[in-house]
């Protein structure tokens, strides 16, 4: 056992204990740095980010949690366009994704796709999606691939509260728990679908029980909480890998921004974002860890710095980058080659 | 829209965020003041949905406008709209009308990426049963929707996101624009160039001052306003006179909007056309979000310019 510090009580931490954790802490404080650096490089003068842009500040458990579970090369996850912090936490270069924001050749997507369409095939990032609720049957689409070549891999597919107003949810729900296939569901509930809350969209204001027709296990689980997402979504996964089929989760979460960058947020007090602000994720996980004493003052400052670095330079990069060659839009249409004309 | 559901109460406004949120881009501003959530009414992210309600509604005696936050967003309604609200009049033996007008951003914006930048004109265009309509202006805007409103069929009305903030002389009184009828935007002997909607504004007027101003080329500029029925007649009578032209468009090329145009004047025109008739519209790509590539994906002033001089070997 260590000494016991005598100039202030936060227990003492040893060097490899607790890395794990920290590794999550530092990945969510990344993703909120990217988020907010994000923020500033789109609203300068002069803006370098074009296009519709979603951030992802406040609903970082979700990401990091799934990915602390996630089996790189065998899962996948497919999600929405709000998908710069899945992409992070499942281990996406932040010079490639701010790359991909500027449009820049260097991006994810060659700068083709942008802020909504960041895809990493090697890791099994199956995108973001634009058009609300039209990934959800994706998702079992690849969920069925797994089951089909018996993988043993499960695919985590996310979408937002307003998706699941899309007939597409009852369609594919219906078909996954029909077939059986390993996928997971998951509503990251941030209360709001643009600036239609939840109440005023959805009939059953209580979401999980949206998925009572299904026949599939479903709950509402607290999104801000990493350790809670990383139960949840282990326990879901195992199922999917023992072949028992899909569950459907509900992670209640909160955003700090806007829907996207041209969002007043008329539609919200300024006491229910204090409110917010008191459950950060971030800052509840920080102070789980520090208690459980495996956090100092130190690394978690240093860890800051470093992250705030790390996204500097992906700008900084960003930013020399060169564009796509104009003749590269021809480019990625199709697989084949066919004598064909532009 | 204020004005006509003053004037008919049975003409009401749904939508994703018409209501509350004041419209997605503030096109339905006050409206929720003035008449009340009965009538401005906020719908769930529900295309489908929302699109039958208004078919169903508008075939037992109501004048719905829904509003598409994209018209990219209709392609997961398409159903309602193609099967539905353009086949109840034909199928039911004119039994039942359906006077509904589906409005919302068309076309490319800006780095909107390639699922929310669709030019779905010619989607609509080809299906018997709608109505298309598109304006290239405020006036147009305005005179064009009232007109559609008052249909008794149902109408695409097609906008554009990068149209919403021109502006223009538009009458405060009530006038409307006949649907139907192409506008002779700017009468000339050379050549005659047709366009509309969001190409017209954004680059096609510019071409055309540049082949008057700087080429001496004589310009006709017909702006078609509506794209079903399309006013064959006076784009026949037009190429008559001047024996050559070009159309332009930000449709992809093969199976285009333009082509269509193409095809009905081509063979009234035959003996008149003293070129080929030239078609400028998109590279066949999805749109790239890089905004370089999305601008060299369209048609430009310069690519329009050397359209129409070597239609007229200049
Ligand atoms: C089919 C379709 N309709 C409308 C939109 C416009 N739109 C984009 S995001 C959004 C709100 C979605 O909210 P939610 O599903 O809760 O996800 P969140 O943005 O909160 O992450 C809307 C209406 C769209 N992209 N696709
Ligand atoms: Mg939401």
């Amino acid at each position: 056992m260590s000494v016991a510090n005598h100039v202030d009580h936060a227990p003492v931490v040893s060097e490899s204990k607790g890395q794990a954790e920290r590794d999550r802490l530092r990945m969510m404080m990344l993703i909120r740095r990217f988020e907010e650096r994000t923020y500033q490089e789109y609203t300068k003068p002069g803006q370098k980010i074009g296009g519709f842009c979603h951030l992802y500040s406040g609903q970082e458990a979700v990401a990091v949690g799934i990915a602390s579970i996630f089996q790189k090369g065998k899962d996948y996850l497919i999600n929405a366009y709000r998908c710069h912090g899945h992409s992070l936490a499942l281990g996406m270069d932040p010079r490639a994704a701010m790359a991909e924001l500027f449009g820049k050749a260097t991006g994810c997507s060659k700068g083709k796709g942008g802020s909504m369409h960041f895809f990493q095939a090697e890791v099994g990032n199956l995108g973001g999606h634009g058009i609300v609720g039209g990934h959800i049957p994706l998702g079992l689409g690849t969920a069925f691939a797994q089951m089909y070549k018996k993988t043993g891999g499960v695919t985590f597919c996310l979408f937002g509260d307003g998706a699941i107003n899309q007939g597409t949810f009852n369609e594919a729900l219906n078909m996954a728990s029909l077939y059986k296939v390993p996928a997971i569901f998951i509503v990251e509930n941030n209360g709001v679908a643009m600036g239609t809350q939840v109440a005023r969209a959805s009939a059953e204001p209580e979401l999980a029980k949206r998925a009572s027709g299904y026949h599939m296990p479903y709950r509402a689980i607290d999104g801000n909480d990493i350790d809670t997402v990383i139960a949840e979504m282990n326990e879901a996964a195992q199922r999917g890998r023992r072949g028992e089929g899909p569950t459907f989760l509900v992670a209640n979460t909160y955003r700090f921004r806007g829907h996207s960058m041209s969002d007043a947020m008329k539609y919200r007090s300024k006491e229910e974002m204090e409110q917010a602000k008191l459950r950060d994720p971030i800052s509840l996980y920080e102070i789980r860890l520090r208690e459980k004493g495996l956090l100092t003052d130190e690394q978690a400052d240093a860890m800051e710095e470093e992250v705030a670095e790390v996204v500097a330079d992906a700008v900084r990069q960003a930013d020399v980058d060169p564009h796509p060659m104009l003749e590269d839009r021809f480019n990625d249409v199709l697989a084949e080659q066919y004598p064909l004309q532009k | 829209m204020t004005e006509e559901m003053e004037r008919d109460e049975n003409v009401f406004l749904m939508g994703e965020e018409v209501a509350e949120y004041n419209g997605a881009y503030k096109v339905s501003e006050g409206m929720l003041d003035r008449f009340g959530p009965k009538r401005v009414i906020d719908t769930p992210i529900s295309e489908a949905g929302f699109a039958g309600l208004g078919i169903g509604a508008a075939t037992v005696g109501l004048r719905p406008i829904i509003e598409f936050m994209s018209w990219s967003f209709t392609l997961v309604c398409l159903d309602q709209i193609v099967n539905n609200a353009a086949n109840i009049r034909y199928m039911s033996g004119g039994q039942f009308k359906v006077p509904i007008t589906f409005r919302g951003g068309n076309g490319i914006a800006h780095q909107l990426g390639a699922t929310h930048s669709h030019r779905v004109e010619t989607i609509y265009t080809r299906i018997p049963g709608l109505t298309v309509v598109t304006p290239s202006t405020p006036y147009e805007a305005k005179g064009l929707l009232k007109t559609s409103i008052r249909s008794d069929d149902p109408v695409i009305f097609l906008e554009n996101e990068k149209m919403l903030n021109d502006a223009g002389d538009v009458p405060e009184e009530d006038y409307t624009i006949p649907i139907g009828v192409a506008n002779i935007e700017r009468p000339g002997n050379d050549i005659t160039i047709i366009s509309y909607g969001r190409p017209l504004q954004r680059v096609v007027r510019h071409a055309v001052q540049a082949l008057v101003n700087d080429h001496g080329i004589d310009v006709e500029l017909i702006d078609v306003r509506t794209l079903r029925p399309l006013d064959k007649n006076t784009l026949i009578e037009s190429v008559k006179k001047t024996n050559r032209c070009v159309i332009v468009d930000e449709d992809y090329g093969y199976c285009g909007m333009g082509a269509g145009i193409l095809h009905q004047i081509q063979k009234p025109c035959f003996d008149y056309l003293d070129a080929p008739i030239e078609y400028v519209h998109s590279d066949e790509i999805p749109v790239p979000f890089n905004h370089f590539l999305e601008e060299a994906m369209m048609p430009s002033v310069d690519r329009i310019v050397a359209a129409a001089r070597d239609v007229c070997y200049r």
